[in-house]
Formats: C-alpha cells, sequence, structure tokens
C-alpha cells in the first residue's frame, strides 16, 4: 500500500473534520442523545424483562392427584413429567408433607391440630425452563390420568407474557423512531458540509475522480461523529448510572432490580455500532443526492 | 480527436444551446471557438468534458463515445481531458503544490507519480518558485497557471479552455496564452472559447465561429471578426 495516499486520504478527512467544528458538534450532539435515549431504553427494558422472568422463575405449577389415584398412577406420571423437555423439574410432594408445608407457611394462624383427617391431596410441584411454556404444560398435565386438578398463577403468567410482548412491539417502535430521527438530523447536517465543500467537489469531479472516491472522505467523517457520539452517550450513561441507581433502588424496592441486567460490554458495543451506522449511513445518503444533482 | 456529428443541446428549460453541430479536430490542433455571449461555445465544450449531455448527435472524444457514456464512466474520459476556466477553480486552501497534486491525488495517483509529474508541470507553467504559495498570495496570471498546471497533471491529450483569459489583464493574457500555445506544440490538442479579439488575431489559428448554437464559419487562419482579411484592421 502507498503510504503518501493513505497520508493523504486520512490528511483530508481530519482537515474536513476540524473545519466545521460547529457542524460537527451537532451531528456529534445528536448521535450522542440518540445513543443516551436508546441506552435508557435498552436498559430499562433489560431491567424489567429481568424483573419479569425472575417473577415467572417462581412460578410454579402444582398438579393435584386425585384422592383415589393409585401409587402406580403417581409413579407413571412422574416418569412422564420428567421425560418433558420442556419441564426443568417434577417435585412429587406427599400430602403429609404438603401439610407440614401449609403449617410452616401460614404460621399458626390456621390450627392444623384441628384437622381430624389431612384434606390435601398428594401433589406433584413442576417448574418450566421457559415462562411461556407455562400455560401448555399445564395444559398437558391436566389431561394426564390420576390428575385431578391443576394450579398456576394464570392470572400473573398472562399478564406478564402481554407485558413482555408489549414492551417489545413498544420498544421496536421507539428505537426505529429514535434512530430515524437522529439519522434525518445527521444527514442534514453531513448535507451542510458537503454543501460547504461543494468547490472541492465540483474539482474532483472534473478531473475525474470517482464517486466512491468523492463519497469516501465524507462516509469516514459521519462514521467518526457517530463514534464519538456513542463514546459521549456511554459516558453519560454510566455518569448517569452511577448516580441514579441507588436512590431507584430506594424509591422502588418492592421491583426486584438487577443492578446490571444487561452485559456492559455488549450494550456498549451495540451502542457504538448503532452510531457508527447513523452516521454511515446518514452521510451515505446525503452526499449521494449531491452527487446526483 | 473530438468528433461532433449533428449535435443538439437543449436544456430542460427549453432553450436550444447548440443546434445541428459537426465539427472535427485532429491530433495537436489548436482552435478557438469565437461568438458573443451565449451563442453555446460553453455549452459545446461542457458536452465535451460531459458536464452536459446532448440531446441529439454523436460525440467521441479520443476515442469515447461521449453521447452513449455511462454516469459511472464519466470519470475515464475527464481524466482523458484537462479543463481550464475564466475563474480559476483553485482550492484557496491548499498550496499551488497541493493544488496541482489534489487532481493527481483523487485520481488514485501512486505518490511516486506525484512526486514526478507535479514538479514537471509547475516548471511547465513557469511556477515551480512559488508552489508553496496560497492561491490568494498569487496574480491572476499566475492562478490561471496554477489551474493551467492542474488540468495538465494528468497528461490529458487534450486541454479545454474556456474564456482562459477572461479575468486578466493585457499582460497576463498574452502570457497564458503563450503558455497554451507551448503546450499545443508540445502535441496537446488546445481547445479555447473565447470573445477576446486581441487574443486570436495576434494567433491566427483555426477559429470555429458560433452564432445561435450553429456553427457559421470554420476557419483555417482566422480573426475574430468574420471577412477580416489579412493585414486589415477594424477601424472604429
Amino acid at each position: 500500500m502507498d503510504s503518501g495516499k493513505v497520508k493523504f486520504f486520512l490528511g483530508e478527512v481530519l482537515r474536513n473534520f476540524s473545519r466545521n467544528t460547529g457542524m460537527q458538534v451537532t451531528a456529534i450532539g445528536t448521535v450522542a442523545i440518540t445513543i443516551v435515549l436508546l441506552g435508557l431504553f435498552l436498559f430499562v427494558r433489560a431491567a424489567l424483562a429481568d424483573a419479569g422472568n425472575r417473577l415467572l422463575d417462581q412460578i410454579e405449577i402444582s398438579a393435584y392427584l386425585q384422592s383415589d389415584a393409585t401409587a402406580g398412577q403417581a409413579t407413571a406420571i412422574g416418569h412422564f413429567l420428567t421425560q418433558d423437555p420442556r419441564i426443568a423439574s417434577a417435585q412429587f410432594v406427599p400430602k403429609k408433607q404438603g401439610l407440614a408445608e401449609l403449617r410452616s407457611r401460614t404460621r399458626g394462624s390456621i390450627d392444623t391440630a384441628l384437622l381430624t383427617e389431612n384434606p390435601l391431596p398428594d401433589k406433584f410441584r413442576i417448574k418450566v425452563r421457559d415462562p411461556e411454556q407455562v400455560e401448555p404444560v399445564a395444559a398437558t398435565v391436566r389431561r394426564l390420568a390420576g390428575v385431578d386438578n391443576v394450579v398456576y398463577g394464570q392470572k400473573i403468567v398472562q399478564r406478564l407474557l402481554a407485558l413482555g410482548t408489549v414492551l417489545r412491539k413498544v420498544g421496536i417502535g421507539l428505537i426505529l423512531a429514535f434512530v430515524g430521527v437522529a439519522g434525518i438530523i445527521i444527514s442534514n447536517t453531513i448535507r451542510l458540509t458537503v454543501f460547504a465543500r461543494r468547490r472541492e467537489i465540483a474539482i474532483m469531479q472534473l478531473v475525474g475522480a470517482t464517486n466512491t472516491y468523492i463519497r469516501l472522505p465524507f462516509i469516514c467523517e459521519g462514521l467518526l461523529d457517530g463514534i464519538i457520539g456513542a463514546l459521549v452517550a456511554l459516558g453519560l450513561l454510566a455518569i448517569a448510572r452511577a448516580a441514579l441507581w441507588p436512590r431507584l433502588l430506594e424509591a422502588l424496592p418492592w421491583v426486584q432490580l438487577t443492578a446490571m441486567p444487561v452485559d456492559a460490554r455488549i450494550l456498549a458495543a451495540q451502542l457504538i455500532l448503532t452510531g457508527a451506522a447513523i452516521g454511515v449511513l446518514a452521510s451515505w445518503i446525503s452526499v449521494g443526492r449531491f452527487l446526483r444533482t | 480527436m473530438i468528433s461532433l456529428r449533428g449535435v443538439s443541446l437543449v436544456y430542460p428549460n427549453g432553450v436550444r444551446a447548440l443546434d445541428n453541430v459537426s465539427l472535427e479536430i485532429g491530433k495537436g490542433d489548436f482552435v478557438f471557438l469565437v461568438g458573443h455571449s451565449g451563442t453555446g461555445k460553453s455549452s459545446l465544450l461542457r458536452l465535451l468534458y460531459r458536464e452536459a449531455a446532448s440531446t441529439a448527435g454523436e460525440i467521441v472524444v479520443d476515442g469515447i463515445r461521449v453521447d452513449r457514456l455511462r454516469r459511472n464512466r464519466v470519470p475515464a474520459l475527464r481524466r482523458h481531458l484537462g479543463v481550464v476556466f475564466q475563474d480559476f477553480k483553485l482550492l484557496t486552501d491548499k498550496t499551488v503544490w497541493e493544488n496541482v497534486a489534489f487532481a493527481m491525488q483523487v485520481t488514485g495517483a501512486h505518490t511516486r507519480d506525484v512526486m514526478r509529474q507535479v514538479p514537471r508541470v509547475l516548471d511547465l507553467v513557469g511556477l515551480s518558485h512559488k508552489s508553496r504559495m496560497y492561491p490568494n498570495e498569487l496574480s491572476g496570471g499566475e492562478q490561471q497557471r496554477a489551474a493551467i498546471a492542474r488540468a495538465l497533471v494528468n497528461n490529458p491529450k487534450i486541454l479545454l479552455c474556456d474564456e482562459p483569459t477572461g479575468n486578466l489583464d493585457p499582460v497576463n493574457t498574452t502570457e497564458i496564452t503563450a503558455l497554451l500555445q507551448r503546450i499545443n506544440l508540445k502535441g496537446t490538442t488546445v481547445v479555447v472559447a473565447t470573445h477576446n479579439q486581441a487574443v486570436v488575431d495576434r494567433m491566427r489559428r483555426r477559429v470555429v465561429r458560433l452564432e445561435d448554437g450553429r456553427i457559421t464559419t470554420d476557419e483555417e487562419r482566422g480573426y475574430y471578426y468574420l471577412g477580416l482579411g489579412q493585414g486589415q484592421v477594424l477601424s472604429g
């Protein structure tokens, strides 16, 4: 590779980048704000999803056996449950243990000593691997011979799952809106820098520079805007997290929040990539418009 | 080298800039395009370097069918041509050297070739001693010489000049004209659109006259004004 060529090219990029400081600051600021919003949103969504998942994880299915179910039927059910790939664990709880658990859970508010016989049936306590599978698994288990009734937190499961779907849809919409707005602003900013350099572009075209070559420095400029904007945003997000997180935990004690629901490195990489992509796309479009006229 | 057959150019706003123009320019020729403003001189040049696209006719420049040229092949055509304008079109934030080298660098030339070629053309136009100066520090004539150096740096076979002396005083005009002649003597085909009578009359080269988008005369050793015989002086 010709080092002189590379030097010339990088020199042109840096020169243009440092020349229109005002415009660069605008573009970088726009990217930064977008990425901050995007980062906040992704973080909040991950935190909510995390809290929701933990609620869902605690949900278990109780399959009560018919009082006249035979030991053979119980064994068959247990065998069936361990075969099902959707089920994480299935534990047989005999009625004695059920009563003991009931006693400890109610802590004496019900006097179980008054009971002349144990009213509880035997049951299986089932945990599924995926919260989405709670309902289908419950339906399957209900049909098994010897199973009387199946109980699980239907309402909670349904609501959480519905909430998750809504959040995902709203989230995708919001992200697209953010990125779109940022793209428009950056493409306008870059169009201004393109306009400021129209003489240079005209001369490049005159001496036979290809459109790709003319475009390249602007693309690099957009890329720089995007990456720097994303880095600024990451800095702001880190500061915001350090300052606000403890207060948030205090304010919302009933929400089970994890300190870091997402891998910070992955989130950072996603945000930087998004910034870079916005910058490149926006400059590509705005230079393209100029070259065509 | 340049061939136009039945070429017409109608701008989108309906103005007919050129009407059925046919013209042959051979290798190494020196041709003046003369005529009043708005008679199609610049339009004709613009067709040659494909800044404008003809609406009819056939254009061949250095073996390239310009009228059928696809947009992505335009850069290749322009590397066969040098173009010089009245307003020089130099980049004010680059030195003379950088302006000239720019034309090579943006076409992906090797640095070795840039280092060899730029001093050569600066020497040709007589600007070697001012290569580190910026355009604003130069006289109009020097700026035009820098622009000519830039047009020549890629070794084009054809040099197109659109009113190259339009912004210059008589002394600088003479210098630039002499420079164009020297370039022509080295074998480059030179086409100059001008309405500078003195330049045309002094040079006594081929003169193609345009009126209302048509070629009205084409003289081998012509004058600016039609019918002005050798030795005659226009009075008034």
